[in-house]
């Protein structure tokens, strides 16, 4: 006899409206901010460009040569094969980054750092590598401390003498000569290793001659093209040999991929032609505030007139000045903490120390160094390098903090493996950790000096000036930068025309330098993760 | 049939009658897998039918279909990796919170199909209590841990009361009954399992799922565990999954074994399945020859 | 190899060797250098406050203008060219930024973290994270300009009485600034929480609501208090966005009452710049005052994160 059994007819529902909306809620939250900045950047960039302001026809053009075949080209290619879609949009993004980057250094070498000085440097730097792995060959037979001192005077016996020796010779190569030497050959030795390591041993040499050639180019082309020989040498070197490097090399190893070229075309094609096409058609361009007389004047009383050349290249100064002085100490220290340190109260004492810095306010290290570098040893005010020194402090924790984490992410079975082979500790970190570890150090660095460049505070706490009429052209020459001027047009020149011109394009110029690098550090920390 | 031998087993629990004739011939009535039929014997809480199990493109579980009897504890025995775990989160759909996961088959829980596409899962998994390998009490207190699935389905009723009578099932009253303020993360990990298996009880469920309860406890511990499984079984049906063989002969009623590729290769009367199983495989797997 | 060079080869304290000792110690002298910074940042703080304030000037041998302590830290006026330094209005305004930042950025933040812990697709947090890092990363000057350039227009068609310079707008773009702060560092707690715990509430036929909110919350409620602590701090330290968005008129405000915030005020790290560009001489009191001010601040910061530790610390729940 089968027992009774008792039979469901249903488990019931759960009611989930409480739960969707709350998610929807929480994605709306999540949005907002995202959402505000991008209407704020709109409206900014809008009032910078002014982008309406331009003949109905330029628009026209510009869609039907540059939008459209890039929206049939990219669709086409993110159906059919994103990787390639990656790789032309990749080569895109390079190009225009690094064409940034170029304007950069092409204003040092104009403006600030003659050829010849850098040249200079160059060979002397090349004199001390080549003196210094010589005297590491003689290993066995010199004591440490005598090959220490032995290099340590080689390298200073070259930076003292031989940049002055080869300024005072009466004949030197011309501008463009001795930037493809000292600018160029670094970045073929670059290619060259990118080529090896795509394509194989034997493009090495192939690659870097190429490379370097090409470069050489600069000082026939420039003239040619009217932009002088040192910045289409400059532009060369710093843009068009490592983005072309990089898609010949990548294409070598990835055929199939050789598609997302096609994009690439698309894009820069296009807007080759519609410039042409707007020019031969007669089309008025929009009145941006953004154009190259904003960037490459300087500051004005008449709004109109402002510009923001000396910020830039204050800017560019100190972020040099600023990654000189912060990478070195931030990693020393990342690395102290994390490969040396015992685990004991001192160590936990600056632990606590470093993440409270991280929090102090930006102003207070400005009055750091308004109190120490100025009042206290003396130095002259808002100087390169006091600016650079006071900027440095303030982001040195983040280093810290970003190197150490790059750090902790190297397995500990790599540490352990090297020990197991009787490696010292700097060995050790030399060779494993360090290597393992660099990207996310460059990730965190290039994040961190991203955060110094629109840093004000403490410029205006050391007395960096308001206005700047000329480019600053050593460590003791007063700098501006490009917050500052955006913030001084902002307050002291607060006016309508300056709040309608000047301010807007400034701080589209600032937002576009700043996602930039943003833009660098994400695509490396993908590069990156994806790697390991 | 009009008797109904398995009832006398559920009656006294571990016989330890030698094998006498009678055994033979009722263990051919009882229901093995091939032989499973649209019939049901005894109370049948649970009843796969055909379920297979993918893991993207692995199978997990081979084509398992079995009964579960009600107030009996129900063991799942088998090497590692042989779909023990992923045929108990078959029964509550815990299998769907996984992506890879794909499930085919029917399996029926009183009668009513949990995959039919009617079917909430979240109303389902308030009918069911499960028991995970680590004990994982909530951080918070030991009264509100034992009240949770009270509060979600917003139950009425005296929770006070549900929650010493949980307790007290669970075997843990009268250790912790002056301090049910005190968090859940503060007791020793034999009692936070308790206090887990309190909290699966407290809502009433159809039948508890425990996977691998005792695993990750010390002897002592474990042996509490034992104890309170069986006593569970007197007003719940209990399903346990472990790969201590040991454990299953001592504390369950019916054993199925699955070996190497999600595959039940047995189930049967646990008596049956240790001294005399039918199939050589998992002879070899009780007698330690593999696995 | 003979047995002297083995035996020489096993005792050589390479630990101790040149090349070790002289990486070791560059290495810990650059992380030294943290502990010589804030000593620098205590030292200059206190010693030029010290200047500042009559009671204890004789002591820095300093004579000349001072000001009193009591004066500085219970006036509600604060005019540089009369000499009147009471810090009230500057606490106040601060306070206001503050807590109106807050208003914004905690309910946003926490909602934003348990969406990217709890809800959001690998494929959106992909896009969401770097999007808040953007958020992050927008200089504060650019943020103060939006607020006085677009925000306050905008909001003037809601609230007519609106100041060009007010610290609604202020709070807003500071709130908006500091989000991917409490996001990130919540959403961190979040994904602390073991599976395990997310599995027992799923068992139990909870929805992921009651999940989210029920049980991955409180769990990690330490962190999620921890990062309020440390925007806030972020937002008591904010300099430029107020600078040129709250106005330079230090007026005493109440930080509870929303019409307040529709006026200007000068929170404290705004009256530190503006006491610069207002071109004084370095040694005058209008100069010392910078540092009485940048004392105040610094203490409350390094309290706020202290706190900020202790809490994440003490609190963190043991799974």
């Amino acid at each position: 006899m089968a027992t009774q059994q008792e039979q469901i007819e249903g488990f019931g529902h759960v009611s989930r409206t409480i739960g969707t909306v709350f998610r929807y809620v929480l994605l709306a939250a999540t949005l907002f901010g995202i959402v505000a900045l991008t209407i704020l950047l709109i409206y900014v960039a809008n009032d910078a460009i002014q982008p309406l302001t331009a003949d109905p026809g330029w628009h026209l053009t510009f869609f039907l040569t540059l939008v459209v075949p890039t929206l049939l080209v990219g669709g086409y290619l993110l159906r059919t094969d994103p990787a390639s879609f990656r790789f032309g949009a990749t080569v895109v993004g390079l190009l225009a980054v690094s064409t940034m980057f170029a304007g950069g250094a092409a204003m040092i070498f104009v403006d600030i750092v003659p050829p010849v000085v850098w040249f200079g440097y160059v060979v002397a730097l090349g004199l001390a590598l080549g003196g210094v792995v010589g005297i590491e060959r003689l290993d066995r037979r010199l004591p440490f401390l005598a090959r220490f001192v032995g290099a340590g005077a080689v390298i200073v016996a070259a930076l003292g003498i031989v940049p002055g020796a080869i300024q005072s010779l009466p004949v030197y190569p011309t501008d463009g000569i001795m930037l493809t030497l000292s600018l160029g050959a670094p970045v073929a030795v670059v290619v060259g290793r990118y080529a090896a390591a795509e394509a194989g041993r034997r493009w090495t040499a192939l690659a870097m001659l190429v490379a370097l050639a090409a470069v050489g180019a600069g000082e026939v082309l420039g003239p040619l093209l009217a932009i002088g020989a040192v910045p289409a040498t400059v532009l060369l070197a710093v843009a068009v040999v490592p983005t072309a490097g990089y898609a010949v090399g990548h294409t070598r190893r990835f055929p199939a991929r050789r598609s997302g070229l096609a994009l690439t075309a698309a894009v820069l094609g296009g807007a080759l032609v519609g410039a042409a096409a707007v020019d031969a058609l007669g089309f008025a361009g929009p009145q941006s505030w953004v154009d190259w007389q904003f960037l490459t004047s300087a500051h004005s009383g008449t709004a109109a007139e402002a510009g923001l050349y000396p910020a830039i290249g204050g800017s560019i100064l100190l972020m040099v000045t600023v990654a000189a002085l912060s990478f070195p100490l931030g990693v020393g220290a990342a690395v102290y903490l994390e490969e040396y340190a015992p685990d004991n109260r001192f160590t936990r004492f600056i632990d606590v120390n470093i993440s409270n810095l991280a929090g102090v306010p930006s102003v207070v290290y400005g009055l750091l160094g308004l109190g120490v570098f100025v009042t206290y040893l003396g130095q002259p005010t808002g100087t390169v390098l006091i600016g650079g020194a006071t900027l440095a402090l303030l982001i040195l924790p983040i280093v810290i903090i970003s190197a150490r984490e790059a750090l902790r992410s190297v397995p500990d079975s790599m540490r352990q493996a090297s020990y197991g082979m009787g490696a010292t500790r700097w060995q050790t970190i030399k060779n494993v950790v360090l290597p393992r570890a660099f990207p996310g150090i460059l990730t965190g660095t290039i994040l961190a000096l991203g955060r110094a460049i629109g840093e004000t505070a403490p410029l205006i706490m050391i007395g960096a000036p308001n206005v700047l009429f000329s480019l600053p052209t050593s460590l003791s020459s007063k700098v501006s930068a490009m917050p500052l001027q955006v913030y001084a047009w902002a307050s002291l020149f607060a006016s309508e025309p300056f709040y309608q011109a000047a301010v807007p394009a400034g701080v589209v110029v600032l937002l576009i330098v700043l996602l930039s690098m943003n833009s660098i550090a994400i695509v490396l920390r993908n590069k990156y993760q994806t790697d390991q | 049939m009009t008797e109904n031998p398995e009832q006398e087993y559920a009656a006294d629990e571990s016989t330890d009658d030698p094998t006498t004739d009678d055994m033979l011939v009722e263990t051919d009535v009882s229901e093995s897998v091939a032989a499973s039929g649209p019939t049901m014997s005894a109370n049948t809480v649970v009843r796969a039918e055909n379920i297979n199990v993918w893991y993207n493109d692995e199978q997990a579980l081979q084509d398992i279909s079995l009964e579960i009897p009600e107030n009996q504890v129900t063991a799942m025995i088998g090497p590692s990796g042989c779909g023990k775990s992923t045929f108990l989160r078959c029964i509550n759909r815990m299998n769907d919170l996984i992506d890879a996961a794909r499930v085919e088959g029917d399996l029926y829980l009183r009668g009513k199909n949990v995959y039919d596409d009617d079917v909430d899962p979240v109303a389902l998994r308030r009918r069911v209590g499960m028991v995970f390998q680590s004990p994982n009490p909530f951080p918070k207190s030991i009264y509100d841990n034992v009240a949770y699935g009270l509060k979600i389905q917003n139950k009425k009723g005296d929770y006070d009361e549900i929650v010493e009578e949980s307790l007290k099932r669970a075997a843990l009253w009268d250790e912790v009954s002056d301090r049910l303020d005190e968090s859940g993360l503060e007791l020793s990990g034999g009692q936070q399992q308790r206090l887990c298996i309190a909290r699966a009880i407290a809502p009433d469920p159809e039948v508890i799922l425990m996977d691998e309860p005792a695993s990750a406890l010390d002897p002592v511990a474990t042996s509490q565990i034992e104890d309170l499984i069986s006593e569970l079984a007197e007003e719940y049906t209990v399903v346990i999954v472990t790969h201590n063989m040991q454990q299953a002969a001592r504390i369950s009623n019916k054993t199925a074994v699955f070996l190497t590729g999600g595959e039940l290769v047995e189930f049967d009367d646990t008596e049956k399945i240790f001294e005399n199983p039918e199939s050589q495989r998992v002879e070899d797997y009780i007698t330690g020859k593999f696995g | 190899m003979s047995t002297d060079d083995l035996q020489r080869d096993l005792t050589q304290r390479t630990e101790n060797a040149p090349q070790e000792l002289l990486t070791r110690s560059f290495f810990f002298l650059c992380a030294v250098l943290s502990i010589v910074t804030t000593v620098s940042i205590i030292l200059m703080l206190t010693t030029e406050a010290a200047k500042f304030f009559s009671v204890t000037a004789p002591l820095m041998g300093v004579e000349g203008p001072t000001a009193s302590a009591v004066d500085f830290l219970t006036g509600t006026e604060w005019v540089i060219n009369n000499e009147q330094f009471g810090v009230l209005p500057l606490v106040s305004a601060t306070l206001a930024i503050t807590i109106g930042s807050a208003v914004v950025a905690l309910p946003l933040g926490v909602a934003t973290a348990i969406y990217l812990s709890e809800y959001a697709s690998p494929r959106a947090q992909r896009v969401l994270k770097p999007a808040l890092e953007v958020l992050a990363g927008v200089p504060t000057v650019v943020y103060g300009f939006f607020a006085v350039v677009y925000i306050t227009p905008a909001l003037r068609t809601i609230i007519p009485g609106l100041g060009t310079f007010n610290m609604l707008s202020a709070s807003i773009v500071v709130g908006i600034m500091i989000i991917p702060m409490v996001a990130s560092i919540s959403e961190d707690a979040m994904s602390a929480v073991p599976d395990s715990l997310r599995q027992a509430g799923y068992g139990m036929g909870a929805t992921k609501f009651d999940v989210s909110v029920g049980i991955v919350v409180p769990a990690s409620l330490s962190g999620i208090f921890s990062s309020f602590i440390l925007a806030l701090s972020r937002a008591i330290g904010e300099t430029m966005a107020v600078t040129v968005a709250a106005g330079t008129q230090a007026n005493l405000i109440n930080p509870l009452n929303p019409a307040d915030y529709l006026e200007g005020a000068l929170p404290m790290t705004a009256a530190m710049v503006n006491l610069l560009t207002g071109d004084i001489t370095g040694g005058g009191i209008a100069y010392r005052s910078l540092f009485a001010i940048g004392l105040t601040l610094f203490v409350i910061t390094l309290i706020m994160n202290v706190i900020s530790d202790l809490v994440a610390q003490r609190y963190r729940e043991e799974y």
